[in-house]
């Protein structure tokens, strides 16, 4: 009975398909002018009925606040959100130019939002499958921070170097922290790259960094770059394209950065044999869990404080600052694709996701930092989201803030993945000029 | 009284070794389930603690979110969804690959004709071709169709690697059936439909329901094609479990995921145990 449903509405939707993405057209282009007015496309959305959003389903919290909090929401609002989970950003960045590729125009494809960021963002942007710029045009967007004259739109405006153009919504903030497993390092945690180095001369084995070319590695290769920029001036130059910097300056740029990082090699994870980097954050808790390293580097700005509340980490850990000034914030976003099948409840649902409501609970439940900024709410609105702040552990914000850094410019990302990998990961005996231009061309 | 005896009787009769080799056999089965049933119920369980430091019951009311299997049998880690929709997309697989295959078999056993070997060839092709190669292509097609994402495009790419296994069991049922019964009944005066309802049916029966069995079971455990065809939107036992221990750590949820996993299988291998195995087997393929 179901499979019959479901293929007569195949059929359907096949022979209602182009209406319909006429019609969704010109409601895009009306909104993204500015035309449309909030209750309509409130209207639009309830007409539509649903929305699918796709998002990283690896964490229980994550899933708990989304089907615990956001579906019946959403549901308030007349639109049923469908939290899709899927185990990595990219099967559904995939999913979306594939149907793209297929011929699949808006209103027609099955992603109506992802949860994305840098490259991600970038892939996207790049082929063109953005449906255009509604972030600065929901009702909620003016929690965040739009002017490009403050310097903290920065992060707003900008991911990972890409201009957003509005075309995603931030949604949460993060930042790189370190924890150290207290119980087993007595004395201060290392804060540099050399402190880094001589704790682990005197400890071999006991830290690693997730393997790029997930993003979590990427950052912690971003963080040593900066930190070993021979002109001293850190991330400040990481913020150029590839395009402006060229790949002679980048090569001149991150040599420093990754003779450091081949120097460390031998002393990580597995010291000794083959230097041993976990695949993704999950299994790097395991390691750190077990006491197999004594430091744990990822995004989580309140990652301590719910693995804590959770039993994911030991008991002793606790946040430190390291790499002392390169420690990387950056924000993550709901992204509309050019092709959502339901573009109206798409933007009810980025409308709800900005609200101080949901941002307070998902900071609850699932630890997730506000994407919105506190500085553009009421005191009682940014009492709310300190109150539901789960807590840091053995730093201060002031401490994070004092050594905060940007991310790097996606472009750039690209081609230190694929020197990482060259270099570090095959072992290339090639200088690192060569493997930089190499990357760059390939690039094309 | 009389167990008793024999198994007194088998004790004696096994050499140590054949013990060792027994009790070795054991271990190996049920051996990986003691650490994810203990996993299932911890909190925290770090190296290097032979059992868990803090267990899930001792946290349970402080936790503001639910816990291990609180968590398992919570709607959030849809073990429920997955698990409805791995047996509806089983049964309607099994019931296609049914109506598919019995006609096939039957002429594979009882006709010649020209290219016959080269056709049964070609029918197991499936079993050879890389699940992966076969999922990519037929992705590009059903997005062009629309039947990505659906349960009937699950449906069909389930039916790619379940009909060899189908044929082959039914065409040798068929074979062990024998012609003579169903002329039998033809000389007496039955219709053509009451020879298949009350003649060759029941005798294909036993043959029938093993082969159905084995679809079933051959369906739930495809984890590939689904993940394919599913787009992450139908969630079944096999692509929930890969998501929750796609990271190469076993929490205490992944573990319980993990053991609730492992019960339809568990009870389909009871049933064939304990309905089946004489029957089918014994007449399906003792000829």
């Amino acid at each position: 009975m179901r499979k019959t449903l479901l293929s007569l509405s195949v059929i359907g939707s096949l022979m209602a398909g182009t209406a319909l993405a006429q019609d969704a057209t010109a409601f895009r282009d009306g909104f993204v002018a500015g035309d449309v007015s909030w209750e309509d496309v409130q209207t639009r959305a309830k007409e539509e009925g649903e929305i699918n959003l796709y998002y990283w389903g690896g964490s229980d919290k994550i899933n708990i606040w989304m089907d615990s909090v956001a579906v019946p929401a959403l549901a308030a609002e007349g639109v049923k959100l469908n939290p899709v989970r899927i185990t990595g950003t990219k099967d559904a960045v995939d999913l979306v130019l594939a149907e793209k590729g297929a011929g699949k125009g808006l209103g027609e494809g099955s992603v109506d939002a992802i949860w994305v960021n840098g490259e991600n963002f970038a892939t996207l942007k790049r082929q063109d499958a953005l449906l255009g710029a509604f972030a600065d045009k929901l009702p909620n967007s003016v929690n965040i921070e739009w002017n490009p004259e403050d310097p903290r739109a920065l992060l707003n405006l900008r991911d990972f170097g890409v201009e957003t153009n509005a075309s995603e919504m931030p949604w949460s903030g993060q930042q790189y922290v370190c924890a150290v497993n207290t119980a087993r390092v007595s004395g201060d945690a290392p804060s540099t790259f050399d402190g880094m180095m001589s704790y682990l001369e005197a400890n071999p084995g006991k830290f690693t960094y997730v393997k790029p070319p997930h993003f979590i590695g990427n950052t912690f290769v971003q963080a040593a770059m900066y930190a070993h920029n021979p002109d001293g001036n850190g991330a400040v130059p990481f913020q150029a394209s590839i395009g402006e910097m060229g790949a002679a300056e980048l090569a001149r740029l991150i040599t420093p950065g990754f003779e450091y990082l081949k120097a460390l090699e031998p002393h990580l994870l597995g010291a000794g044999g083959t230097a041993r980097y976990p695949e993704d954050p999950k299994a790097l808790d395991g390691l750190f869990l077990n006491g197999e390293i004594d430091f744990s580097c990822q995004f989580g700005l309140y990652g301590v404080a719910t693995g804590l509340r959770d039993g994911t980490y030991p008991e002793g850990a606790e946040q430190f600052v390291f790499p002392e000034g390169n420690m990387i914030k950056n924000k993550n976003y709901l992204v509309i694709p050019g092709n959502a099948p339901n573009p109206a409840a798409a933007m009810v649902m980025a409308n709800y996701m900005a609200s101080v409501d949901s941002q307070a609970t998902k900071l609850e439940i699932a630890g997730m930092p506000p994407g919105i900024d506190p500085w553009r709410l009421s005191a009682e609105d940014s009492a709310k989201l300190d109150a539901a702040s789960p807590g840091l552990v053995g730093v201060t914000q002031a401490d994070l803030d004092a050594n905060t850094a940007p991310d790097t410019n996606a472009t750039l990302v690209d081609v230190i993945e694929a020197t990482w990998l060259e270099y570090i990961e095959r072992d290339s005996s090639e200088s690192i000029e060569a493997i930089v231009a190499n990357a760059v061309a390939n690039l094309k | 009284m009389a167990r008793k005896t024999s198994s007194v009787a088998l004790n004696e009769r096994l050499g140590p070794y054949q013990k060792l080799y027994l009790l070795l056999v054991a271990g190996f089965i049920l051996g990986p389930f003691i650490p994810l049933i203990i996993q299932s119920f911890a909190f925290r369980w770090a190296w290097p603690d032979l059992l868990p430091g803090t267990w899930w019951l001792e946290q349970r009311e402080k936790s503001i979110l639910p816990l291990a299997w609180d968590y398992v049998i919570s709607p959030y880690s849809q073990v429920w969804e997955a698990t409805l929709n791995t047996i509806y997309i089983g049964c309607v697989v099994t019931v296609i690959c049914l109506i598919i295959c019995l006609p096939a078999a039957r002429v594979l056993a009882r006709e010649r004709f020209k290219g016959k070997p080269a056709f049964e060839f070609f029918l197991s092709m499936p079993l050879i071709v890389p699940e992966a190669a076969i999922g990519i292509a037929l992705l590009m097609i059903f997005i062009h169709i629309g039947l990505a994402g659906s349960y009937t495009g699950i449906i069909i790419v389930h039916l790619i690697p379940t009909i060899p296994y189908m044929i082959r069991m039914l065409t040798a049922v068929y074979q062990g059936l024998g012609r003579d019964f169903e002329e039998q009944a033809m000389i007496l005066g039955a219709s053509r439909w009451q020879i298949l309802r009350l003649v060759t049916l029941p005798m294909l029966l036993p043959g029938v329901v093993a082969g159905a069995l084995f679809t079933f079971l051959v369906s739930t455990n495809i984890f590939l094609l689904t993940f394919f065809m599913g787009q992450g939107k139908i969630v079944t036992l096999p692509t929930l479990l890969f998501s929750k221990i796609s990271g190469g750590t076993l929490d205490a949820s992944a573990a319980g995921i993990t053991l609730v996993v492992t019960v339809p299988g568990i009870i389909l291998l009871l049933i064939t145990e304990r309905f089946i195995k004489e029957e089918a087997f014994g007449k399906g393929f003792g000829n």
